[in-house]
């Protein structure tokens, strides 16, 4: 009899699934966080930095969306035990997304006072977050690492 | 009572332990004497090991993107070489371009403004923030007026530092011009380079050695590929951090995060000190406790999240260890054996479990041979 606590086997398209969305979410905050070293808000307008960035995101979405869906039968039926380079793919996304995230907050015109505030609580969650991700999909116990 | 007799045997490699100790002792007498053609040779080898030794560590962080790009049909070998040189010059030059004026603007501003502003603080403001009170620093600013320490390094160690990189200018251009060549031919050839390696070994020993050479080139390039990326990472997600939080040089204090995280442990506690005193000593911007907090979070994803993901298995040493690898090769080889230290303490690790594990198939070989005689 099937136990039913088991934990489910997630195949390379669910975990592809997975990274792309995160990729597609996380898109515009990274470019940000890697333009916010050159200072380009103070070379271009950031809202029409922004539009096109939200434009190529959309370009984006709908070749991966494809892309996924062309290749779902092949990857459907790749499983691997542990999905260890993905969740490292995923542990980048986090850092810089949220970095990016309150690089968009201040763009946006927030109190630059309440920004460590903000850093400190998102920090926290995504630790959680990429400490559930890690247990749930990509099969990698964290808290039983050593 | 009967006395103890020693074998022949144990006496002949007493013998033997013996005159080997008493002739590598002369060996080292002659050499002693010798000193002034010795350091000849020295300086002949160093000159042809410093380049060689460089082109190979950058060849074990290159190799598997070559390798990589061959896999995937960009080839031949030339094509994909020449892919990777390009894109590195480009980086190189982008970050130079783009970076080097903003912080070459930073330490200038730093230079101008702010400089000023700590000197007088460290000659009058910090005796009134003093911890232990007024007269103790009264007492240690004496002691350090009286025995004139700081005038006494400072004359010790500034000519030092001069003659030593004017003397080591020259070598250094030469192995910068150098490596982009050796690298080249080392790269095209790489395979039949090792080939030629292993051939010169016995064919006895071949196949031990060629697994001890692969398992000590995985350890160093994953150590090398893996300190690269956390140099690179830190050093952009601790800029941008400084930044959002206001700190005013931010370029100067992410790059130093990104430089100084080579030296394990002490590395993030170095890069957090300059810019806790600037934050602490320049009154606008983040307060202190804010910097510490920060640098506190970047350590925790340090050694928490990117550390185990990309130094893996191979590099897994206990901190005490690290720790100790540092202060012995700190004292052996300076700069570069801090730097240096982690992988070289994982490579002879690496060599006592090949050791080991070279002894334990030997005896199961044994074992065997013995059950089936």
């Amino acid at each position: 009899m099937i136990k039913k606590d088991r934990q489910r086997i997630y195949s390379q398209f669910d975990i592809n699934v997975i990274l792309f969305f995160l990729s597609m979410i996380f898109f515009i905050p990274i470019v940000l966080v890697f333009t916010y070293i050159f200072e380009v808000d103070q070379l271009l307008n950031i809202n029409t930095f922004m539009f096109w960035l939200l434009i190529t995101n959309f370009i984006l979405m709908l070749i991966g969306f494809f892309s996924l869906m062309i290749r779902k039968e092949k990857l459907i039926r790749q499983v691997k035990p542990t999905y260890r380079v993905e969740f490292f793919y995923v542990i980048l996304l986090f850092s810089f997304g949220i970095l990016g995230f309150i690089v968009l907050y201040d763009y946006m015109g927030g109190n630059r006072k309440y920004i460590a505030n903000i850093l400190v609580v998102v920090f926290v969650a995504s630790v959680y977050a990429l400490i559930y991700l890690g247990k749930k999909y990509f099969k990698f116990y964290y808290m039983k690492k050593k | 009572m009967k006395k103890r007799q020693i074998s022949d045997d144990s006496l002949n490699r007493i013998i033997k332990y013996l005159v080997i100790t008493l002739l590598g002792l002369a060996i080292i007498f002659i050499a002693i004497q010798f000193s002034d053609f010795w350091t000849w040779i020295l300086n002949a080898i160093k000159a042809v090991i410093v380049p060689v030794g460089l082109s190979y560590l950058v060849a074990l962080v290159v190799f598997p993107i070559i390798k990589y790009l061959e896999k995937k049909g960009i080839g031949p070998r030339g094509f994909s070489l020449g892919i990777v040189f390009v894109l590195t010059a480009a980086l190189i030059f982008a970050t130079f371009k783009y970076l080097g004026p903003k912080i070459t603007e930073q330490i200038t501003t730093f230079f101008n403004r702010d400089f000023q502003t700590i000197t007088v603080y460290f000659q009058t403001d910090l005796r009134d923030d003093f911890i232990f009170g007024t007269q103790i620093y009264d007492q240690v600013s004496s002691y350090i007026a009286d025995t004139d320490i700081i005038n006494t390094t400072l004359n010790q160690v500034i000519p030092n530092l001069i003659s030593y990189f004017t003397s080591s200018l020259i070598p250094m251009i030469m192995t910068i011009m150098l490596l982009p060549i050796l690298l080249i031919f080392y790269l095209l050839d790489y395979e039949m380079i090792s080939e030629r390696i292993r051939s010169i070994i016995p064919s006895k020993h071949e196949r031990d050695y060629t697994e001890l050479g692969a398992r000590l080139n995985n350890t160093i390039g994953a150590y090398l590929r893996g300190q690269l990326s956390l140099v690179v990472i830190l050093g952009f997600v601790a800029t941008i951090v400084y930044r959002l939080i206001g700190l005013k040089y931010y370029l100067i204090f992410g790059v130093l995060v990104g430089v100084t995280n080579v030296i394990p442990y002490f590395g993030m506690i170095i890069a957090a000190l300059p810019p806790t005193i600037y934050a602490m000593i320049a009154g606008t911007g983040p307060g202190p406790v804010l910097v510490l907090a920060v640098n506190g979070i970047m350590q925790f994803f340090e050694g928490n999240f990117f550390q185990p993901y990309i130094m893996g298995k191979n590099l897994s040493l206990h901190p005490i260890v690290v720790i100790m690898s540092i202060l012995f090769f700190g004292s052996l080889f300076g700069a570069v054996g801090i730097i240096l230290a982690s992988p070289i303490t994982a490579s002879i690790r690496e060599f006592f479990i090949f050791i080991r594990q070279r002894r334990k198939r030997k005896e199961i070989k044994h074992d065997v041979e013995v059950d089936s005689s």
